[in-house]
């Protein structure tokens, strides 16, 4: 009798290990339809600053939809976090989540993979081009659909010092000659910092002189195309600003954080950076508080640089049934508004997508330097848009790496990241 | 009621009280690693959207793949190193902690701060540290001008550093356990004897350490070669791929290109690697064993 019973324990501890699964699946099911609402969960990185203004904005949405329930999900910070996190969910055929956060680059990646929906039908492609800037624009439509919204954006700058150079430089010659003419007054002082650690941010840097090289990266037919004359004399001009001097051989081992506080410390002449410094830099008891300008990236030419495009977009879980895209298309629309743009701008100093926010006379006075920024913004590019970026993407940061580092010539080096991506991509298949 | 009866129903009982356990673990450690095998004779990258058997294809190709066997040396130059490293500190260092003196105690605490830190904090850590422009390291040695982490040639030595400041500690503590199994009358009788304190050292201390020293290669080799964390955070593997380890490697293929295929390929080949690397320790610590 004992005996029996303790095997029946046994059994029954299996079966309600078993159940206690299935019934965690369920219970879930049943949540989600328990109110009579729609639950509508949105899946975002939480932004640094006051929850207040932003919370208050998801409130709205939900007083001007009643019959939604607004959920909010945290991702990990790190994009290459976030990144995997929707990878192995949307892979899975994750529809636990409505609306989500893409950087940039994997709009496409995710579009071709099936993962998020077509947007077209409500942001119609030729409406995004009158709203927003060119570049956001381009980063979000592929084969001409819409399939996210630009909900704020990034940019590369060039940060100097207004105490120690006549004026922002406009070519590669007289930056790198305005930082030599310094650092001959100032012994100690370094001439130009940037990003050229093995990351993505080094790939920002390369594609940044590449267009100021007048260089494209993407050729026919949407081939990824590195080998090519611009793109040998880009890397050829980074790798030369660490061997002459100009950019301490230490850049290599750089990422934002180091360079900016290098330049925050005062010893540097000028920084490539992401627009983000400028607050650090303003800071009380910054030791360059005042004496620090921004500008575009200089060319080859003169002409004013094009920096890479940054930030994130807002897209739709393609695994989620039509009733709720319908709906997670209403909050992108909610979230991604000039109104909604001003309030992350104000609170959050992230800059809007949209042209017509800088001219708000509101932003202009209480954010003046983000406003400042519009020319940059406008001239913003996205790296190369196709699905195959983050297949790529570690080919090239390496080869990059290499060449800025001195390991190979920029000409080996890019010979090398071209037959790797066209293996990758399959073009010669 | 027989008493072969009640003895096959108790092992029947002693198999069903096992089996949620079983199935746990199965779940749990097997299940990925046969679902990465079977991952691994496919080709499968998420943006051409196709998923087909290839059989051994993939490992064709990393036999061929230069950027494997360049992980691969990386790693096992890594491992290497700093086990032996944090061997050599550690010996002196147990012996040290096996001396009676006050504020023993509080020694043996501090000594495994190091260790219980979260790897990636202390990763963190050192790339401050390792900063060339104004890192705590580069300031303490004379010429300060080392480029740690962004040349080829020092930053895998710099991981290796991290790697040896995080783990000694625990090593010594396995150490310090074998020690702390050597009789006392040894040593006695040694004195007796007239041997010196270094040839006690070494006709008794040594012989009688090393099947905790072998214990200790085996966890370290085995840990050291699925490092991840620390180079990670240090240098993404760069410059130039000069740090990037099999552990690296396949985290890239696999959550940053979505190769899914090879990949797992790589992670497997790590695996094997690690197996095989703990067939050979065991055998040697299996010899150990037989010979006393």
């Amino acid at each position: 009798m004992g005996r029996r019973f303790d095997t029946l324990l046994a059994l029954g501890l299996t079966v309600l290990a078993l159940a206690m699964g299935l019934a965690g699946c369920k219970r879930s099911e049943e949540s989600r339809e328990a109110a009579g609402r729609t639950r509508l969960v949105f899946k975002y990185q939480p932004l640094w600053g006051p929850p207040g203004p932003f919370r208050e904005l998801l409130a709205r949405f939900e007083r001007e939809n009643p019959g939604v329930e607004l959920v909010t999900e945290a991702l990990p910070n790190a994009s290459d976090l976030a990144h995997q996190f929707f990878l192995t969910s949307l892979e899975g055929g994750a529809d636990d989540f409505d609306v989500l956060v893409a950087d940039v680059v994997w709009v496409p990646e995710f579009a071709r993979a099936g993962w998020i929906a077509d947007l077209s039908e409500h942001f119609p492609p030729e409406q995004l081009r009158a709203d927003f800037f060119p570049g956001p624009v381009d980063a979000v439509l592929v084969d001409g659909k819409t399939y996210a919204v630009p909900w704020y954006l990034d940019v590369g700058v060039l940060y100097y010092r207004k105490d120690l150079v006549p004026r922002a430089p406009r070519t590669y010659e007289e930056l790198q000659r305005f930082a030599r003419e310094a650092m001959a007054k100032a012994p100690g002082l370094q001439g130009y910092v940037w990003q050229g650690r093995q990351y993505e941010g080094l790939s920002c840097n390369v594609y940044e002189a590449l267009w100021g090289h007048g260089g494209e990266a993407l050729g026919a037919g949407g081939k990824v195309l590195l080998d090519a004359e611009p793109a040998r004399e880009a890397l050829g001009y980074l790798r030369g600003l660490v061997r002459s001097g100009v950019s301490p051989e230490t850049v290599t081992g750089f990422s934002e954080e180091e360079s900016r506080r290098v330049f925050q410390e005062g010893r540097a002449v000028f920084m490539r950076n992401w627009p983000y410094a400028w607050g650090e830099a303003q800071k009380p008891d910054s030791p360059i508080r005042g004496k620090v300008g921004i500008a575009p990236l200089p060319t080859k030419g003169g002409e004013p640089g094009w920096g890479t495009l940054g930030g994130w977009q807002l897209a739709v879980n393609a695994h989620v049934s039509p009733e709720r895209r319908k709906l997670a298309a209403r909050l992108i629309a909610h979230l991604t508004s000039p109104d909604a743009n001003l309030v992350l701008a104000l609170n959050y100093a992230r800059n809007p997508p949209r042209p017509a926010v800088y001219d708000n006379p509101k932003l202009r006075e209480a954010e003046p330097f983000i406003a400042s920024l519009r020319q940059m913004v406008e001239r913003a590019r996205p790296r190369p848009v196709t699905p195959y970026y983050n297949l790529i993407a570690d080919v090239l940061q390496s080869e990059f790496s290499a060449a800025v580092a001195g390991i190979r010539t920029p000409e080996d080096a890019l010979k090398r990241a071209q037959e790797q991506v066209d293996h990758l991509t399959g073009v010669d298949e | 009621m027989s008493t072969g009866g009640s003895l096959e129903r108790e092992r029947r009982q002693a198999y069903l009280l096992v089996a949620p356990a079983v199935l746990v673990l199965a779940g749990v450690a097997l299940y990925p690693i046969l679902a990465a095998i079977w991952l691994s004779l496919h080709r499968f990258i998420l943006v051409f959207g196709e998923r087909r058997f290839t059989g051994l294809d993939n490992y064709a190709f990393l036999l061929s793949d230069a950027r494997f066997w360049a992980a691969l040396g990386n790693t096992a130059y890594f491992t290497a190193v700093a086990v032996t490293v944090e061997l050599l500190l550690a010996v002196p260092l147990a012996l040290l902690l096996n001396r009676a003196f006050p504020g023993r105690g509080l020694l043996r605490a501090s000594v495994l701060v190091p260790w219980a830190i979260p790897t990636v904090v202390s990763a963190r850590l050192w790339a401050w540290m390792f900063n060339p422009e104004y890192g705590l390291i580069n300031r303490l040695l004379p010429g300060n001008d080392i480029n740690w982490l962004g040349a080829p040639g020092y930053a895998l030595h710099a991981a290796i550093l991290v790697d040896v400041w995080k783990t000694t500690p625990f090593v010594a503590l396995l150490v310090l356990a074998g020690l702390q199994g050597i009789s006392e009358d040894l040593y006695k009788a040694a004195r007796v004897d007239g041997a010196s304190a270094w040839r006690a050292f070494r006709s008794i201390t040594l012989p009688l350490l090393k099947p905790a020293l072998l214990l200790a290669v085996l966890f370290r080799s085995l840990d050291a070669f699925r490092v991840f964390d620390a180079i990670y955070v240090l240098t993404e593997g760069g410059p130039a791929n000069t740090t990037e380890t099999l552990s690296i490697y396949a985290y890239k293929t696999l959550m940053r290109s979505g190769d899914f295929g090879y990949g797992s390929a790589l992670s497997v080949a790590t695996f094997l690697c690690v197996v095989v690397l703990a067939a050979v320790w065991l055998k040697l610590l299996g010899r150990e064993e037989g010979a006393r």
